[in-house]
């Protein structure tokens, strides 16, 4: 008798790969043949994944239409069996998948539009946090800003694209035609993230960009001013720095703030000693 | 395993996003809430917030559909610490899923699929739900699948083996009333059979839900009204179980909630009238 786990084995294969071997074990019904009997399981298979799909990317099939759509979950599907317990995550490597897979690579826009979906999707059910109050920041003394770093939202998720797929997903989403797909003059940055339980992204401009980037990575504010006179210019390059900061705390893109030598002891160079990449 | 059958809760339905809003704007009259657990088995945000608003107002009961307990593959001992973890911010009346597996070699084809009905398959089943168990402090609760197949190597029907695996592994049963529809048209069973082969005290839930017919078989939808006959088994399972908690499930095509409210409704009525005709009898 073909054993619990040999049979497991072959009724996958049977779904997955269209092998009939599992056939062999099957009976027929008083009404029907194993054939349409065992293939109600291999249809099931690619509609409800590609149903979750068409949830995950509503704008992504919007765009490309049923036929499209269709075309793009099915090609995903067969090079992507599920690894997650959770259909949640099935669809995760879509934006990757259309950016290098023909024909969706030859269209940029439809890689990009799929990248602030998922981001969306991810920033709607990330981690909790309490966004940085203003008057935590307040709290600080002025002489001891310079040392001050930033702790980025959980659900902050940093997006750079090359088309108008924002445009385009703006108009999916309201319902109406989006504008055809161009490639801009210079990339986009975006940030995504989640305030009072709504996802939303925003564009940044080169330079707030250029700030975020480094303040994610525990880059002081003392610094990131510098950083900020020597990208955009050192006129009012402090106030330019604050503006940014207080625009991320309105809209709760921060979840907290140290100062630099709150660090753990491991993280910090000994009192005295150069740090190995310190200039 | 210590703990008492779950109470009986009365009609619940089972909670969909789409009507999140209605629910916590009304408080409509629904006595429980099945969340299925794999939807709030995320980091945080939104839907979270909701089951802890509705799990305030309500008793809640999490149903999953991803343990995969009778698959050879290895238990996923960090999907059951997760759903613990829920678990223990839900505090559900119980913990159910599947008499099913979801796939191999680490694939999951989120379906729920048969198994053959042989003492092996069972000893395998039983070994894990007791498994289980242990990681989650109290009993399981299992539910008969809808299949469209049967394998030549069964050695049993499905009730016996259902029955067997409640009694070894000491677990409570999800008695879904259209599966057992769907399946004994599908494989030409009685549901006469599968009512009376199955052990009363084990059972702890009754779902209800509608189907696709597709002429020689019936596919397991969830996206219909419940049919005549379902309804008709579902008056014969009350009958023969008594009071059992029951729930309406929709997951696809899902209609206003006034809908399934009204559809619990005759869930009720049909209860109703089962006791009433029962105490008419018991008077006589």
């Amino acid at each position: 008798m073909t054993s619990l786990k040999e049979l497991q084995e072959s009724f996958q294969a049977g779904i997955l790969a269209g092998d009939d071997a599992i056939l062999g074990e099957v009976n027929d019904s008083a009404r029907e043949e194993r054939t349409i009997l065992f293939g109600v399981y291999r249809n099931a298979y690619v509609l409800r994944l590609a149903e979750i799909l068409s949830t995950d990317y509503e704008q992504v099939h919007a765009y490309l239409g049923d036929a499209g759509f269709s075309k793009l979950a099915k090609d995903y599907i067969a090079a992507n069996p599920s690894d997650q317990r959770n259909a949640r995550w099935f669809g995760r490597h879509l934006p990757a998948f259309a950016r290098k897979t023909a024909p969706f690579a030859d269209h940029p826009e439809v890689a990009e539009i799929a990248a602030l979906e998922k981001a969306l999707s991810d920033a709607f059910d990330g981690p909790d946090a309490a966004p940085l109050a203003l008057e935590a920041l307040a709290a600080i003394p002025g002489e001891d800003w310079p040392r001050l770093v930033f702790e980025p939202h959980p659900t902050a998720i940093r997006l750079t694209f090359h088309t108008n797929a924002t445009e385009q997903w703006t108009a999916l989403k309201a319902e109406t035609a989006p504008p055809p797909p161009a490639r801009l003059p210079e990339p986009q940055a975006l940030l995504v993230w989640r305030q009072d339980f709504m996802a939303r992204f925003r564009p940044l401009d080169a330079e707030e960009a250029m700030m975020w980037n480094e303040a994610a990575k525990g880059v002081g504010f003392g610094v990131l001013c510098e950083m900020v006179a020597t990208f955009g210019g050192e006129d009012e390059a402090e106030l330019r720095a604050a503006t940014y900061l207080r625009g991320w705390i309105d809209l709760g893109l921060l979840a907290g703030c140290r100062l630099e030598a709150d660090r753990p002891p491991s993280l910090s160079p000994a009192p005295g000693t150069a740090h190995p990449s310190a200039p | 395993m210590t703990d008492h059958k779950p109470p009986y809760l009365g009609f619940g339905l089972g909670l969909r996003p789409q009507h999140y809003e209605e629910i916590l704007g009304g408080n409509p009259a629904i006595d429980w809430f099945e969340v299925i657990s794999e939807n709030y088995m995320i980091p945080g945000g939104q839907p979270l917030r909701i089951l802890d608003q509705i799990r305030e107002r309500y008793p809640v009961v999490m149903h999953g559909v991803s343990m995969s307990i009778a698959s050879t593959a290895p238990l996923d001992t960090e999907y059951l610490v997760a759903l613990k973890t829920l678990a223990d911010r839900v505090e559900p009346k119980w913990i159910s899923d599947h008499l099913c597996w979801t796939g191999v070699h680490g694939v999951n084809l989120h379906d729920l699929l048969p198994i053959p009905y042989t003492e092996e398959a069972l000893g395998h089943v039983v070994d894990r739900v007791k498994q289980v168990q242990d990681v989650l402090g109290r009993r399981l609760t299992l539910e008969n699948v809808s299949s469209y197949v049967t394998f030549g190597q069964s050695e049993m029907s499905e009730w016996e083996f259902v029955s067997e695996v409640a009694k070894r592994a000491d677990c409570w049963l999800l008695f879904d009333v259209n599966n057992v529809y769907v399946s004994s048209f599908n494989h030409g069973f009685s549901t006469d059979d599968f009512l009376h082969g199955v052990p009363r005290d084990r059972i702890v839930q009754f779902h209800v839900a509608g189907h696709s017919h597709e002429e020689s078989h019936i596919i397991d939808t969830h996206d219909h009204p419940v049919c005549p006959e379902v309804w008709d088994f579902y008056r014969e399972a009350v009958a023969h179980f008594g009071p059992i908690s029951t729930m309406i499930e929709r997951d696809d095509n899902i209609p206003p909630l006034a809908e399934v409210v009204a559809e619990l409704d005759i869930a009720r009525q049909i209860a109703r009238e089962v006791r009433d005709g029962a105490q008419l009898t018991a008077a006589e």
